[in-house]
């Protein structure tokens, strides 16, 4: 797929994404779009796209069960998740809205593909917390003036935005088990950041319950734990380095 | 044109001749005998050819891919033949002589840079304009075809090494009466003081300029360019330039591997993930560059990830090699020392986040 081909894909799914319920209505939404034959001719394509609108509309589908082709999945601590696609039972997970039920165990299987998912995913969630902050310090005024003029919450803007792009860096090049890895880190650690200056910058309003930031953090929270946390991603990198005696050069010019 | 058609054709090319030809740096660590292996490894690769691919014809080049020079530099970074700092210098000056000398002049100019026969030096902040560089106040004032120069620089790298300087003036007020000049540092009036710094190393210098006479014909650009070509200059500092830096640093990791016994997964997976981050951002960079984009502010976002890596390793390293900065005389104490300076040469690490604001975020004025 080209650029343009690309953009158009992803108009219509932000549409699609923003105009249907999530879940079941949305998961046959994007089945009704090609999303199987998107995912099986156009991978590369396909895969970030999704998943990065995913996280900057703040729906969610069960399109990751796709990708790793189970519903049973890793996750943080040595835990398994059942991923229920179809279900509209209310979750009893930090994000309710995510139909994750903890099971007590599960097969592995290869995660590359899903821990690019789940990346994209969580800088998608990352950039929707972004632009509710940005929108909130150019509107909100304290002292007379906007608090983006202030540096202290300029910084942690800029700061997050950093991290998000440096995180889409390791995702558009990950093509391989250990780029996989290292890139699902970089998106987790990433999207708490973000998490973390967004909330702060968006001050009591954006504790409320009221304000759509909790939904990200939730998701952003629970995507982060999700096929390995970046805490123990980065670990395992760190072992892996350890025996090898050198740290793998993954990109090439 | 170019005689290799593909990035992989000229790596393997280079590595080849690398491997047949001995340009591993002799033990003496000091300054003087960094910057003569300098000399000898530009010296050498100009000769063989492989310092001219990636830059144009009309200044001695043999023309190809910018990358050619990012990859060769890579290979220097990675088998260690030059200090990375100063072996990166070529990729800031020679473009800038490209974008605005004369072109005899930068045809005369740039292959005494790339061959290692010279080194120059660019003299830009001042004791009184550091962060607000614009408001530099080193004096040019035109006298019938000369221009005469009086004022002070600061943090100028190479100074004392340097036969000419890229100067930035005050030809009058405001960012549009910055002027540069390229000025031949033998001329009478200059002054050049190595600054001592807490690494050791005397790579900076002041440089005073007492009625400094410059022909007009050294002028670069027209008058008032001065701050357009230190802003052009900034995305080269930030392309080509981090890729050698982020190569080095990896030996670095490679070696801290190969020496530390402390066995902190956590700390190493988290140095190694900010490299790979930082590497796979400069890849991106150099894929724009690649495709003729002109690099802008996004580079801030480069420059933030490098230095925070930059530090974050050689904090890594003083953890996981307990006693060895503090008590041990090995190149770690000046390496780590030097990583203090990350967040703050070429645009601290405030002045970057102030860029992502205002530029990328557009989050208005402060």
């Amino acid at each position: 797929m080209d650029t343009a081909e690309v953009e158009l894909l992803s108009q219509t799914l932000r549409k699609t994404m923003t105009t249907t319920a999530s879940g079941p209505a949305l998961d046959a939404a994007l089945v009704e779009l090609g999303w199987s034959e998107l995912l099986a001719e156009f991978p590369d394509a396909a895969l970030p796209t999704v998943f990065r609108l995913l996280g900057e509309t703040g729906a969610h589908a069960s399109v990751l069960v796709d990708v790793v082709d189970t519903m049973t999945l890793p996750y943080a601590g040595g835990r398994w998740v059942e991923w229920e696609r179809g279900s509209t039972v209310v979750s009893t997970g930090l994000d309710e809205e995510l139909p994750l039920r903890p099971v007590p165990t599960g097969e592995p299987v290869p995660l590359d593909a899903g821990r690019r998912a789940v990346g994209w995913w969580l800088v998608g969630t990352g950039r929707a917390m972004l632009t509710l902050a940005r929108a909130h310090v150019l509107d909100r005024v304290q002292f007379g003036r906007p608090l983006a003029s202030f540096q202290a919450v300029r910084h942690r803007l800029a700061e997050t935005l950093v991290a998000l792009e440096g995180a889409e860096a390791t995702l558009a090049v990950a093509d391989d088990p250990l780029g996989s890895l290292l890139a699902k880190a970089a998106a987790g650690q990433a999207a708490l950041t973000a998490a973390r200056h967004c909330q702060q910058v968006l001050g009591g309003i954006g504790f409320t319950a009221e304000h759509p930031l909790h939904r990200h953090v939730r998701r952003a929270l629970v995507l982060d734990g999700l096929l390995g946390s970046a805490r123990e991603l980065t670990r395992e990198a760190g072992a892996l380095l350890r025996t090898e005696g050198s740290a793998p050069r993954l990109v090439q010019l | 044109m170019s005689a290799f058609t593909t990035v992989e054709e000229f790596r393997t090319a280079v590595r080849d001749w690398l491997d047949t030809h001995d340009l591993v740096p002799g033990p003496d660590r000091s300054l003087d005998a960094q910057v003569a292996q300098l000399g000898r490894v530009r010296g050498a690769l100009f000769d063989a050819g492989w310092m001219r691919y990636g830059w144009p014809e009309r200044v001695g080049g043999l023309a190809g891919p910018a990358v050619f020079r990012a990859v060769l530099g890579e290979e220097v970074a990675t088998r260690g033949l030059a200090e990375p700092g100063i072996y990166s210098m070529v990729e800031v000056l020679t473009p800038t002589l490209i974008s605005y000398a004369r072109p005899e002049l930068a045809a005369e100019m740039v292959p005494l840079l790339l061959s290692g026969r010279e080194q120059w030096c660019q003299g830009f902040s001042e004791p009184g304009s550091g962060s607000d560089l614009a408001s530099l106040t080193t004096k040019a004032v035109r006298h019938g075809d000369t221009w005469v120069v009086n004022g002070q620089k600061v943090w100028t790298s190479l100074a004392q090494f340097a036969a000419r300087c890229v100067l930035l003036t005050r030809t009058a007020p405001g960012h549009d009466g910055i002027t540069a000049f390229f000025v031949d540092m033998d001329t009478p009036g200059i002054t050049v003081r190595p600054l001592r710094t807490m690494h050791g190393v005397d790579e900076f210098a002041e440089v005073f300029f007492d009625d400094v006479i410059v022909p007009a014909d050294r002028m670069l650009g027209r008058p008032g360019d001065g701050w357009r070509l230190a802003m052009d200059l900034l995305p080269h500092e930030r392309s080509t330039c981090f890729w050698h830096r982020v190569a080095h640093l990896y030996t670095r990791l490679d070696r801290l591997l190969a020496q530390t016994d402390v066995p902190d997964d956590a700390a190493l997976g988290a140095a190694y993930l900010a490299l790979h981050t930082v590497r796979c951002r400069s890849y991106a960079t150099q894929r724009r560059l690649a495709e003729g984009a002109r690099l802008g502010p996004e580079t801030s976002v480069d420059k933030v990830l490098l230095a925070t890596a930059e530090q974050q390793l050689f904090e890594t390293v003083r953890d996981l090699l307990p006693g060895v900065l503090e008590l041990d005389d090995s190149p770690w104490r000046s390496e780590y020392l030097y990583s203090r300076a990350a967040t703050l040469y070429g645009g601290t690490a405030e002045i970057q986040r102030n860029i992502v604001a205002r530029r990328l975020l557009e989050l208005g004025r402060e």
